[in-house]
């Protein structure tokens, strides 16, 4: 028996090696499905760190049970954004993405130090930018980087964090053109065909971070780096909002992509269907390469500076980008109901009860799409410009933002993990009971914290906040008690951390199993709609992303340059952030 | 391209949510009234605000009958003034603005809500209608005590309103707000 | 772990040897039963996503017209 790092890490054949088909992902692609591991020992040890903060934050803010101080509350919550919005989303994405682009293009990549570069370009950043918001809670050490995920200007982190993000995020790019490479690759040997859907995914979803990036890419290296170590003045932190949301909202979609992919390329398998159409999945994709990063005004409607024209337009594009998510629902919908009825399914609702409802990655991505329709719809109100007056920086965006990022993407993750990790570990899932009762427990444990949250939002509780009340007033909460909701946010993060525990010991026992997985024959099934029935346009990448940078443009250009021209690029005499560095360079000179 | 109809017609159906919200916000706009925080409080020298002919002495002013106007200041970890008095029935535009890093200027309870960004005011006019105490919370995360950081508004009867400091409320200039500040940076 | 037994509720189970390979129910749809393009209608899709149609309706005009708008002071100027 070995243990779950080595075979992360080593080559995962099981004991038994005839077991493993010779047309499965792991004995085709031993590389690839080893850079998958290491992608996913990434993501979840991320996932371990934030969620313990997670339950930590949640028991603290509610004062039912207090291990830290308020003042730490900040470095955990700056960690759990960090860790589990950026590190394990992206890494798990990173290892999604390369199996299907492998698996689809029936390829791997063309050079396998290429592919190690931009792992350990990532892994780098990830250790720099964790590091140093973790020695913020070790008094001896004089780094620290308590600036949440979002580290707009003039609250300042040490450089080693911003320099982290800035290695991360290089990594993602190195990683997109790998995945590109690799399609050239399959290119020139199909001249006249159409791009495989799972890799049409991957290389849109590319193509709108490629884009989106930019954003963060100019405020972390033109202002933050340079005023972080010394250098310069502190950037207006007007425009560092404005960059940071550029990439912000994007982002999300940057998160929720590989779920999708797992949506319409493997749950209809799950479900012993079909995918409905892929012409409208390709659809699907392209609206959100053109529509993702023209929206992050909306996260700034209660700006000063920016006018209520430029928000205006900003919420009429955030609303027409409802339109590919709404679409999904239908495809995806359709096509597990395909595999229902094809199960001997009947009638209008009747058709549930034929689904494989036992099998966790089966369920666990069909209860992360629930919640997605119940998060759309409190995203809904987020993106309702004026009605987020009611809502804006109230604990109800995180009730919003653990019903999208926090399940439909993270409980997609896990339960993709309960399919994936046996076909690129070779070894069989450990428990499937055990794992079913563990995206269910999510589920529950999620109902109670989003939905006290939301609640709690609407009384006016703030978000990123240690503490509960305030010595000057209390809330009001309209339908119940503060101090039930309270409970209810702390018992659902406990429920929560309890899924999270037994979702990795699960997965840490799947890495030391000797028993080899069966079934990796089996291949996924082709759609009811083929590529076929679309216009051959939709694989026009160049054109897409011709047409999403104009949309850009004509978006941010004008309340860019009003923000310039109004408030200008830095700002004097902020003195309130932690000089971190001007000491040190003090010493040094 | 096939597309089957009942595709199509979640297509429109989708389409018609989306003008459905559309309308409400363009109603609560035009119809309701509702304003945004915008781009007209103008911009200020945010370490510079002890020379700033309004912020150099944060308060409320009357600018007319029933209308007043209130210059809050936000800094690491307390609004200036706090509490904020004003009278029942009357229109109150906040003025609010950051000395140091970015806050939120949140009346617990109701839909006046704002960030307060160093170098921006934001301006925000709201109607007082009867007496009440709410909170004032900072919504967005400034600093290790950011917990600590609120304030009130205290909206007292008319009959038991009177400014501390009468020599404050004159007329005519304070309504230009903060269009003009101490370095000449302003503009709207 | 028995593979075929976890899942054995479900009518789907009576597959080939491949039947929840790797914990997965696996069917190939061109052999049994297939359920073609054009003889399946998703009218439980449809229906599905009437329910949510009309949920998110009733929901935003109450968030809206109840919830924000009777929430006021509110900005309006
Ligand atoms: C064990 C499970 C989890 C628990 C108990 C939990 C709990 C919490 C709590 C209590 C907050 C802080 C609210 C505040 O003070 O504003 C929070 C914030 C947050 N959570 Fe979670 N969470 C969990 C899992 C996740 C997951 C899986 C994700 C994303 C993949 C996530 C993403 C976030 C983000 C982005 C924030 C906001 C951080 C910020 O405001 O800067 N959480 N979470
Ligand atoms: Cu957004
Ligand atoms: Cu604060």
């Amino acid at each position: 028996m070995s243990t779950p790092t080595e075979s992360i890490l080593n080559i995962g054949r099981t004991d038994d090696e005839t077991a493993l088909p010779a047309e499965s992902f792991i004995v085709k692609y031993p590389t690839v499905a080893r850079v998958v591991r290491v992608c996913f020992a990434y993501a979840f040890v991320a996932l371990a760190v934030g969620g313990l903060f997670g339950v930590i934050q949640a028991l603290h803010r509610t004062n039912v049970i207090r291990v830290i101080d308020s003042a730490d509350y900040y470095t955990l919550l700056t960690a759990h954004g960090v860790f589990l919005a950026i590190v394990f989303t992206i890494f798990f994405l990173a290892g999604v993405f390369a199996w299907a682009n492998t698996r689809s293009l029936e390829r791997p990549p063309l050079n396998p130090r290429f592919t190690w570069l931009w792992v350990g370009t990532m892994s780098a950043g990830t250790l720099l930018s964790g590091g140093s918001i973790l020695a913020g809670l070790v008094a001896e050490i004089d780094v620290s980087a308590d600036v949440l995920f979002t580290f707009y200007a003039p609250l300042q982190a040490h450089p080693l964090f911003y320099i982290g993000l800035a290695l991360f995020v290089v990594g993602t790019w190195l990683a997109g053109i790998d995945w590109f490479r690799q399609y050239l690759d399959w290119r020139a040997d199909n001249p006249d065909e159409r791009i495989p859907l799972q890799s049409f995914m991957v290389l849109t979803t590319m193509l709108m971070w490629y884009l989106s990036t930019l954003g963060v890419a100019i405020e972390v290296v033109v202002f933050l780096i340079p005023w972080s170590l010394g250098l310069m003045p502190a950037p207006t932190p007007l425009l560092t909002r404005t960059l940071f949301w550029f990439f912000g909202h994007p982002v999300v979609y940057f998160w929720l992509m590989p779920a999708y992919l797992m949506w319409y390329t493997v749950l209809p398998k799950l479900s012993g269907g079909r995918l409905f159409s892929d012409p409208l999945a390709r659809v699907v994709f392209v609206l959100f390469l053109l529509l993702s990063t023209p929206v992050g005004i909306h996260h700034q409607y209660l700006d000063p500076g920016i006018a209520e024209g430029f928000k205006f337009i900003a919420m009429t594009n955030t609303m027409f980008l409802l339109l590919p998510s709404l679409l999904t629902a239908f495809t995806v919908v359709a096509s597990v109901e395909h595999g229902a009825r094809q199960n001997g399914g009947e009638g209008y609702f009747g058709w549930l009860t034929a689904l494989p409802w036992r099998d966790p990655a089966f369920t666990g991505m069909m209860l992360a799409g629930l919640m997605f329709a119940a998060g759309g719809f409190s995203g809904m109100v987020n993106a309702g410009m004026n009605i987020n007056y009611l809502v804006h920086n109230t604990i109800w965006v995180p009730g919003h933002f653990h019903l999208t990022v926090g399940t439909a993407v993270a409980l997609t993750f896990m339960a993709a993990a309960y399919w994936l990790v046996p076909r690129v570990t070779g070894r069989a899932l450990y428990s499937r009971p055990i794992g079913l009762f563990q995206v269910v427990l999510w589920f529950i444990g999620m109902t109670f914290m989003s939905a006290a949250m939301h609640r709690g939002g609407l009384a006016g509780i703030p978000r990123r906040t240690a503490e509960p009340e305030y010595s000057k007033f209390t809330f009001e909460a309209v339908v119940g008690t503060i101090s039930s909701l309270r409970l209810q946010i702390a018992f659902g993060g406990v429920l929560l951390f309890v899924s999270l525990v037994i979702f990795l010991a699960n997965i840490a026992l799947t890495a030391a199993n000797n028993e080899p997985a069966t079934g990796l024959k089996t291949d996924l099934p082709p759609a009811l709609s083929g590529p076929e029935q679309s216009p051959q346009v939709l694989d026009e990448l160049k054109l897409w992303a011709i047409i999403a940078i104009v949309l850009v443009i004509l978006a941010y250009s004008l309340p860019l340059w009003s923000i310039i021209n109004g408030a200008g690029f830095y700002q004097d005499g902020i003195t309130a952030s932690p000089q971190v560095v001007q000491p040190v360079l003090e010493v040094l000179i | 391209m096939h597309v089957h109809n009942y595709e199509k017609l979640w297509l429109l159906a989708s389409l018609a949510l989306i003008v459905g919200f559309i309308s409400t916000i363009v109603y609560g706009a035009v119809g309701a009234g509702v304003v945004m925080v915008n781009d007209e409080g103008g911009q200020v020298n945010a370490s510079g605000l002890s020379e700033h002919p309004e912020f150099n002495d944060p308060g409320v002013r009357k600018v007319g009958p029933n209308e007043y106007e209130a210059y809050v200041v936000a800094q690491q970890f307390a609004f200036s003034p706090d509490p904020i008095e004003v009278p029942a029935n009357s229109t109150v535009t906040f003025y609010v603005t950051s000395r140091d890093v970015v806050h939120g200027f949140e009346v617990a309870g109701t839909n006046a809500n704002a960030m307060v960004v160093p170098g921006e005011v934001s301006k925000m006019t709201v109607e007082f209608n009867e007496t009440d105490e709410y909170g004032v919370v900072c919504n967005e995360y400034c600093g290790q005590a950011h917990h600590d950081m609120a304030g009130e508004v205290i909206v007292k009867e008319p009959g038991n309103f009177t400014l501390d400091d009468a020599g404050e409320s004159t007329t005519a200039q304070a309504t230009n707000g903060t269009d003009e500040t101490a370095n000449g940076t302003g503009e709207s | 772990m028995v593979e075929a037994e976890a899942g054995s509720e479900t009518p789907a189970d009576v597959q080939a040897p491949d039947a929840y390979a790797d914990g997965t129910l696996v069917r190939d749809p061109e052999v049994e039963n297939p359920l073609g393009q054009e003889d399946f209608d998703p009218k439980g899709t449809l229906a599905l996503l009437l329910v949510y149609f009309i949920i998110l309706t009733l929901m935003w005009t109450f968030m809206y017209y109840v919830e924000f708008l009777g929430n006021g002071p509110t900005v309006i100027g």
